[in-house]
């Protein structure tokens, strides 16, 4: 779809006339607007100097500078020379990191005060609803978004609550301050679609209304499937939100997160898809990924899991601490293990969560070090969000989206002193007014007395 | 003479039917002093700790080299419904609550030693766990504290605390304050003859049964704390004031704002259970809540209990992440172990436990390293001397499917 958003004017020309262009085009359909509109302002030339760098994509570099040039990685290198105009950050004796990504948050449509009136984000009155966006229930103003870039945060990827078989679209934000959505939206970051697998959609429906069981759910899939197949195939048919959501899904374009805890319910959600032709990207809150890791890994599946949550469900009741690791190591090295939140409180250290499922497989026998864990916070979300061109890793031509950290980041005793996005210092602990606090939280202690 | 011959009687059976353990060149922290002891060694005989000191030269029926690692008492848990429940969204496996008896519900007799919990939380350093009932009442009832040894006798002290909430049934906290106060008056007042106090001054609905009234009235005698779960200021001050006029011990639970309010904790004696990773602003109750709290409230002088995050029983071991985060932001390491160990059993009266204390129950753990790091485990588990099974359902479940291939 990205060629649409370049050229928005020349499509909206052919597209009545042809169907060459696009295959997803149709009547009254409008990919120009809702774009995001971020924009940073441009960071000139940051050197951040002498930093333990873990790039992310697998390298560990002791002492390394990183240039910044105009809100990009320019280059990394032992030794740069800084121009003279440049802005220094010294990161001797600390370590730096992509900018972390937490692949499943909920901040903005279950924000903090978790209020009746900020409970935005399952449409729990259907069990399809693939026809709503996460975007239009964000709140920008969620007191968790601060915390969670003082952890290092700087993309995640807001979905739909579980209660529904398709629960809607999810999207990808850049961890900034802004009065819009728009404003916070990953620059043309693929839509994704949030599927749930198990006892979440049962549960919620169930009691006179489909579906009531776990082959209720798959009949509930399927039909919808058929249904988006009839709807791809006939261009004349009347605008349908939810199907313009599901043939974005065949079409590619839209990514599917699918929560699925059981392995069972993993391999026939992988058989829906061959059924339908579609890509599966990330099975979320894989508690029994380890089961099928080596299918994960053939099928190309990313699996996003906790650290070591576990027994507030039946489908829960299955955790090994060593999940993450397995996965990882899955088909020689192969698999694609994120490690995700789910949480207020767990997007604020994911780095400790990715510790303790290092240190987890370590001890099961496998020897994963710090440089190859830390891309479950950052490469692999980014793989699976579809944005890894872009972010994920320290590499030149990146967005220059990065965390100093004061010390090991696989320690509960480390924290974060200053995180850049796109180059711009967006927390920085030295200064008691950072990180920047919501709307909401200025003066709320007292007139005089912000909550940050 | 007579004493002679006892202590050589009491010496030769130790010698004839004692185990005895000698772990050697550990790191120890006792929890009686601020500092950390290195290369010392431990004396157990016959599940109690009998010396700690540099170079014992004693010889044991078991040596374990310790050198490198790190022994601190076992933690104990002091929030938590281990042995209560399996699944939390299963009603079908939680025996946590009761809708017949409020104040005087006592988890004792529904703990279950073989829950699939206690392995997880045990190998993730909690010997033993304050287990509480749960409730959406004024009173949820009455705790306990267990052994997590996996054996049928595991409780060590019954009916330890009373649990209330001024957060309860939709009501201002103020009427449940005032319900409460006039609860406490008319159990004063109570001698056993229920018919002389039930038409008294309660509102209707409110009916109190005789086992209610005797687990308040150990409230009034000072012989058991109240807990109260309460995060505001304003809310944590009023509670301090009632426990004043009702002249009862106070133990209060969650405190996200007690930073502000530190003077009064610390002045009323009012122990806080913590939980430090909770920083967020879920409602207008808890707006002032950081991760300063811990070392705040420790400044001040408040004696602090660490917990879970309190939904969490599955994971009550994840204490001690909450409190390593509490010490990287400011609260000193040993303060942060006590608040594991000895302020709970302090606390709550638990006796022979807490510490690594001469005559002291060996609950102890053999830490890989320091205790509160993320990437440490708990090499080995000991309750009163007894080295307790590594194994969970979470390895088996692990090698199943690394044999696979």
């Amino acid at each position: 779809m990205r060629h649409l958003i370049i050229f928005p004017l020349f499509v909206f020309l052919i597209s009545c006339s042809s169907e060459v262009f696009d295959n997803s085009e149709r009547e009254g359909e409008r990919d120009d607007i809702y774009l995001s509109t971020y924009s940073p302002s441009s960071s000139g030339d940051v050197l951040v100097k002498g930093g333990r760098v873990l790039t992310g994509t697998g390298e560990e570099l002791l002492s390394a500078d990183i240039l910044i040039k105009n809100n990009v990685i320019h280059e990394i290198a032992e030794l740069i020379e800084p121009s003279p105009n440049a802005k220094i950050i010294n990161a001797k004796g600390k370590w730096v990191t992509p900018g972390i990504i937490d692949i499943h948050s909920h901040m903005g449509v279950y924000a903090a005060p978790s209020l009746r009136s900020n409970s935005d984000g399952n449409e729990a009155t259907s069990p399809v609803t693939p026809h709503v966006w996460a975007e239009h229930s964000v709140w920008t103003q969620d007191t968790q978004m601060p915390l969670a870039l003082k952890g290092g945060i700087t993309t995640y990827h807001v979905l739909p609550g579980s209660a529904n078989l398709f629960g809607g679209r999810g999207v990808t934000l850049k961890n900034v301050w802004s009065k819009t959505v728009q404003g916070m939206k990953f620059p043309e970051a693929p839509y994704t679609l949030k599927m749930a697998c198990g006892e979440n959609p049962k549960r919620v429906y169930g009691s006179n209304q489909e579906p009531s069981t776990r082959m209720g759910n798959v009949a509930g899939y399927r039909a919808a499937w058929i249904k988006a197949k009839e709807y791809k195939d006939n261009k004349n048919a009347t605008r349908d939100l939810k199907l313009d959501t599901l043939e974005g899904v065949l079409n590619g374009e839209i990514l599917i997160q699918n929560h699925c805890y059981r392995g069972e319910e993993m391999a026939i959600m992988i058989d829906i898809s061959k059924e339908f032709n579609y890509k599966i990207t990330t099975f979320h809150h894989a508690i029994e990924a380890y089961k099928v890791a080596d299918m994960l890994a053939e099928n190309g599946i990313c699996a996003a899991m906790w650290a070591d949550w576990w027994g507030f469900k039946h489908e829960a009741f299955d955790m090994v601490w060593e999940n993450v690791a397995i996965v990882d190591q899955a088909k020689g090295g192969s698999g694609c293990a994120i490690v995700h939140s789910d949480s207020g409180i767990g997007i604020q250290r994911l780095n400790q969560e990715a510790a303790k499922a290092m240190a987890a497989g370590n001890r099961a026998g496998f020897e994963i070090p710090r440089k190859r864990a830390i891309k479950w916070i950052t490469k692999n979300p980014a793989k699976a969000l579809g944005i890894d061109d872009r972010v994920g890793t320290l590499e030149k031509g990146k967005m220059a989206d990065l965390v100093i950290w004061d010390s090991d980041p696989f320690s509960v005793y480390s924290k974060t002193e200053i995180v850049l996005i796109d180059g711009i210092i967006k927390y920085d602990h030295s200064d008691p007014n950072s990180p920047k606090p919501t709307d909401f939280e200025l003066g709320i202690i007292s007139p005089n007395e912000n909550r940050l | 003479m007579k004493i002679v011959y006892t202590f050589l009687a009491v010496t030769l059976a130790n010698f004839l039917f004692s185990e005895s353990l000698l772990f050697k060149n550990a790191s120890v922290y006792t929890g009686n002093v601020d500092e950390v002891f290195e290369d010392h060694d431990i004396y157990v005989v016959n599940g109690k700790i009998v010396e700690i000191n540099k170079d014992l030269d004693l010889s044991a029926d078991k040596i374990i080299n310790a050198e490198g690692k790190v022994i601190t008492a076992g933690f104990i848990s002091p929030y938590s419904h281990l042995g209560l429940v399996e699944i939390n969204m299963l009603a079908e496996t939680r025996d946590d609550s009761s809708s017949v008896y409020s104040a005087g519900f006592s988890i004792s007799q529904a703990f279950n030693p073989s829950s699939t919990l206690i392995p997880y939380n045990l190998n993730g350093g909690l010997t033993s766990a304050i287990s509480t009932p749960s409730g959406n009442g004024l009173f949820s009832g009455l705790s306990s504290a267990f052994s997590l040894s996996g054996e049928n006798k595991s409780l060590l002290l019954k009916d330890l605390a009373l649990y209330g909430s001024i957060e309860a049934g939709g009501e201002s906290k103020a009427a449940n304050l005032l319900l409460m106060e006039d609860i406490f008056e008319l159990t004063r007042t109570f001698n056993g003859d229920l018919d002389k106090i039930q038409d008294h001054a309660l509102p209707k609905s409110f009916e109190y049964s005789k086992r209610d009234l005797m687990a308040i009235k150990r409230v009034l005698s000072k012989e058991i704390p109240l807990v109260v779960p309460v995060n505001r200021a304003s809310d944590i001050l009023s509670v301090i004031e009632f426990s004043k006029n009702q002249n009862i011990r106070l133990v209060i639970m969650g405190a996200a704002e007690g930073w502000r309010v530190a003077k009064q904790l610390f002045e009323s004696k009012t122990p806080v259970i913590l939980e430090p990773i909770n920083n967020i602003p879920t409602s207008f109750d808890n707006l002032g809540s950081k991760l300063e709290n811990a070392a705040l409230l420790n400044k001040a002088g408040v004696r602090l209990l660490i917990s879970s995050d309190r939904w969490e029983t599955h994971n009550a071991y994840l204490s001690r992440q909450g409190a390593g985060i509490a010490v990287s932001y400011g609260l000193p390491w040993n303060e942060a172990v006590n608040a594991l160990t000895k302020n709970v059993s302090d606390t709550f009266n638990i006796p022979d436990r807490g510490t690594l204390s001469i005559g002291h129950e060996a609950d102890l753990i053999v830490w890989d390293a320091d205790p509160l790091e993320v990437t440490s485990f708990a090499e080995q588990i000991y309750i009163s001397g007894k080295l307790m099974p590594s194994n969970t359902r979470s390895l088996m479940l692990r090698d199943r499917y690394l044999e696979r291939d």
